[in-house]
């Protein structure tokens, strides 16, 4: 594996850079985390493009978490809705770049679970 | 699941002008992901794009759009320096870049392009 993410998990305050994949239905997903402070930069993809970017962060005035398209075609709101999902779960700011064909509810379901996993068993790369 | 990274990341911490830098490249196939923070955060989102108007037909001129955080001249300013750069050797990709600076003054941006480039992955 690149040795840059290895190298992210040093100083503990640091940004941090994680890389996991996971299957879901067919298809191998590929995951790219960045933590950086009281943030997430998440992307998901198949092949390594950038096509969307959404931004999401928990509200005082509001239980479901602001979120805000700033990259792609705003009619997919994909990346938004998975990340209000994660900033609801985490209580941090995160981007979210969503950037597979299938938009399916129960497929971004497996997508959301996976994410959640590798949560819970490397909290810090979070 | 094992993780064989699909794209490439670099990164590196150095402290420029007395200041905790922090700097990390990413490589989409796309795009050029690149992060300059001194507070640690993404701070303000700017997309640093070639445009398709050429005004010169050896060098594109860059055109600089904030998605998120304080559009303000200086950020345009210190964007287009930081990445113009990365845009040209990277055969004229659009950068998306992340910057929260403390020290905006010339001398600390030109350091911060030697840091951007110690982070090659283009």
């Amino acid at each position: 594996t690149d040795g840059a993410a290895a190298a992210g998990g040093g100083r503990p305050g640091g940004i941090s850079l994680h890389d996991f994949c996971g299957r879901a239905g067919e298809q191998l997903v590929h995951f790219h985390a960045m933590r950086l402070r009281d943030s997430l930069f998440l992307w998901v993809g198949a092949e390594p493009a950038l096509r969307s970017l959404a931004v999401a962060m928990c509200s005082p005035h509001d239980s479901i978490p602001v979120s805000t398209s700033l990259l792609g075609d705003a009619s997919d709101t994909t990346s938004n809705s998975l990340a209000q999902r994660l900033a609801r779960k985490t209580k941090k700011q995160i981007f979210v770049s969503y950037n597979l064909q299938n938009t399916d509810s129960s497929f971004i379901l497996h997508i959301e679970n996976r994410i959640k996993e590798e949560m819970m068993a490397f909290p810090e790369k979070f | 699941m094992a993780a064989k990274p699909i794209v490439t990341s670099k990164q590196r911490e150095e402290v420029v002008r007395g200041v905790p830098t922090e700097v990390v490249c990413t490589a989409f196939s796309n795009s050029i992901l690149v992060v300059v923070t001194q507070y640690g955060k993404m701070g303000t989102l700017v997309s640093v794009d070639p445009s398709t108007i050429a005004n010169d037909v050896s060098k594109p001129s860059l055109t600089t759009k904030v998605l998120l955080g304080t559009d303000e001249p200086l950020i345009h300013v210190c964007a287009k320096n930081l990445v113009t750069f990365v845009s040209q050797e990277a055969g004229n990709k659009p950068v998306l870049l992340a910057i929260a600076l403390k020290d905006k003054s010339m001398e600390g941006i030109k350091a911060l392009q030697e840091l951007i480039r110690s982070c090659q992955v283009w």
